[in-house]
């Protein structure tokens, strides 16, 4: 008996010596560490993106059906794109679309949506890269492509920040613009309304995008009115499709669809329209018609130490159906 | 106490080192342990800190069928977490137990962190682990639709990915810093558990020098005790008859007028001197306060053919006189 508690005892000490042999638990780490990366996507993030687009984008070509862009292509990319297929006939194909990228700017919102743009490679000397945008609506949805718009030959994209950061989510009104992006969309829509002679012309660096459509205001205004007739069109901002992305100097980049009606109205006669805009009529022609573009720009906003205006970098002037009466 | 007697108790001291130190070798805490929660959600969280404490450990999670471990930004699996039951580990009170809570809430707000699982979210588990007993006897009721947990929604957040079938680990350094780890059953079943190796240090330098010395006081014990019981007196006569007759034997073939002849003719041989050089006369005395009363040499007078040392007074000599009568 003595023996058996001895050896107990033996034990016990052992074990109680043993348990003071073991270190303490390691003390919690009590705040995370910082990001070494914290845009909202990472280069391996945004290249299975844009190649999914990509080849849902090519799967829509080939067979020219919108209906396939699905997942990866949405909003005003599909309408677009639509009228594009519609539009082309026989071997004609709708404007091809670079799957290569040079430059990929993430955003850096932890909130939603949030957006991500690219600058494409250049795919021939005839054309200038795209620009695109993604948008993301929630967590659980895909990024979209909502748009792309064509550079402004001779315009610059701002520098952006990497994914080191990402780029800062700006809305329209974020006053840490000034004037805020809102403000100086709606005075190139004013300017666009308004035409060359408008005192806001100066206010904005000369753009390609902007003299076509001055350029093609007159021709039409012209032609109505030597057929006693009337041109109109309309410029509107679609603000709940447009994304303002911050840059690197403080600046932003505003992708902005604008919506535009042009119409045509002749006195005792029948207007017409070119033979590749048919495809795209809805009703019959008579003495008007009218024109509804999509159109996707891109623009420039300094930042608050720079002395350049803002400027319109990339710009696509999309037809997206004639409407005749 | 004799030198047996010293020997005896060395080994029973010997015996408890040695007891001790097998006892402590056996439960000696290993250094390598895994600290273990069981889970009842198809989700499990380590958020950044806990992936920061965890350093270089490996992270495993077992459940059934498919497994897969993502990682997002916090912002972005929070997004995603709040739609999806999970339960985030959150620390390790002990070295064995992981503690867990339900994600969202805020682990220093719950009572107490327990890796156990709650009563209520046992029996979801149970459920959730039998379903093929309802589903087989009925082959024509309609089948459930599939889930997959992370395809479900979209992975456009998810950075890095692993995949795993019933077990599937991760190195917690392979987590970029500051990002949250999210591993999940593909298809909605409860996991079963969550570990994570760790490495601690156990002073346990001690138990193999205790060992050895427990040993060699044991060995001594034992000796001492053997020799207890065997007569060695007629050894002990042997060899001193030996000894004996070896030294005559030395003796008869000595050479005349060396030390060994003078010895053997039982002269006695002066002794070194210790005492001062201006005392000559007793340079060759014997100190006898050195020497052993009971000797069979005699302490005075010195040798007759060194009369100077006998008539030289000593001054120590009365005192050791008097101490001897």
């Amino acid at each position: 008996m003595n023996r058996l508690i001895a050896a107990s005892g033996v034990a016990v000490a052992s074990a109680l010596v043993l348990t003071g042999c073991v270190a303490e638990v390691p003390a919690p780490v009590t705040s995370a560490p910082p990001m070494t990366e914290s845009a909202a996507l990472l280069e391996a993030q945004s290249t299975r993106i844009v190649d999914a687009t990509m080849k849902e984008l090519a799967a829509a070509d080939e067979n020219q059906d919108a209906g396939l862009l699905t997942d990866r292509v949405g909003g005003d990319a599909v309408t677009i794109r639509k009228a594009q297929y519609t539009k082309a006939t026989g071997d004609e194909t709708p404007v091809a679309l670079p799957a290569d990228q040079q430059a990929v700017y993430a955003s850096a919102a932890d909130t939603w949506p949030r957006t991500l743009a690219t600058v494409s490679a250049q795919a021939s000397e005839d054309e200038t890269p795209v620009i695109y945008l993604w948008v993301q609506d929630s967590i659980d949805a895909d990024y979209q492509m909502r748009g792309w718009a064509h550079m402004i030959p001779g315009a610059t994209v701002p520098a952006m920040p990497g994914t080191t950061t990402g780029s800062e989510q700006l809305s329209l009104d974020d006053d840490s613009l000034d004037p805020t992006a809102h403000a100086v969309l709606g005075d190139y829509l004013s300017l666009l309304r308004e035409g060359p002679g408008a005192e806001l012309n100066d206010a904005f660096v000369e753009d390609s995008y902007r003299d076509q459509l001055f350029t093609a205001r007159d021709t039409l205004t012209d032609a109505a009115e030597e057929q006693d007739g009337e041109y109109m069109d309309t410029v509107e901002s679609r603000t709940d499709s447009t994304y303002v992305m911050g840059t690197a100097d403080g600046g932003a980049l505003v992708f902005a669809p604008i919506a535009i009606t042009s119409s045509f109205t002749v006195e005792d006669a029948t207007v017409s329209i070119p033979k590749a805009d048919e495809p795209l009529l809805d009703g019959e022609l008579d003495d008007k018609v009218t024109h509804h573009y999509l159109d996707m720009i891109v623009m420039s906003i300094p930042g608050p130490d720079s002395d350049a205006k803002p400027a319109v970098v990339a710009a696509d002037h999309n037809l997206i159906k004639v409407s005749g009466e | 106490m004799t030198v047996r007697t010293t020997a005896l108790i060395a080994g029973v001291i010997g015996v408890l080192l040695l007891a001790a130190g097998l006892i402590a070798d056996a439960q000696r805490p290993p250094t390598e342990v895994s600290a273990v929660a069981e889970l009842t959600t198809a989700v499990v969280v380590y958020e950044p800190e806990m992936i920061a404490f965890a350093e270089d450990s490996t992270i495993g999670v077992e459940g059934k069928g498919d497994l897969v471990a993502v990682t997002a930004r916090p912002a972005d699996a929070d997004a995603w977490l709040a739609e999806h039951e999970a339960i985030q580990v959150t620390g390790l009170p002990e070295w064995e137990v992981l503690a867990t809570a339900p994600y969202g809430v805020d682990a220093a707000t719950s009572a107490s962190p327990s890796p156990s699982a709650s009563p209520s979210a046992e029996a979801s588990a149970a459920s959730s682990d039998e379903p093929s007993a309802s589903a087989s006897p009925d082959a024509s009721a309609s089948p459930e639709p599939e889930v997959d947990l992370l395809a479900d929604t979209s992975e456009d957040h998810w950075r890095d990915q692993w995949d795993g079938t019933d077990r599937l680990e991760i190195t917690a350094s392979d987590v970029a810093e500051g990002e949250t780890l999210v591993v999940m059953s593909r298809d909605g079943s409860a996991l079963a558990s969550t570990d994570v190796g760790f490495e601690r240090e156990v002073n346990d330098g001690w138990i193999t020098p205790l060992i050895w010395w427990g040993a060699v006081l044991t060995v001594i014990g034992l000796i001492a005790l053997i020799l207890r019981f065997i007569d060695l007196r007629p050894a002990q006569a042997k060899y001193e008859e030996w000894t004996a007759k070896r030294q005559r034997t030395g003796d008869v073939d000595a050479e005349l007028g060396t030390r060994r002849a003078r010895r053997a003719a039982g002269e006695h041989l002066p002794e070194a001197s210790l005492d001062e050089p201006d005392e000559p006369a007793s340079a060759p005395t014997p100190d006898t306060g050195a020497t052993p009363a009971t000797g069979s040499t005699p302490a005075t007078p010195s040798s007759p053919t060194e009369p100077g040392s006998a008539t030289t007074p000593d001054p120590d000599t009365d005192t050791h006189e008097e101490g001897r009568s």
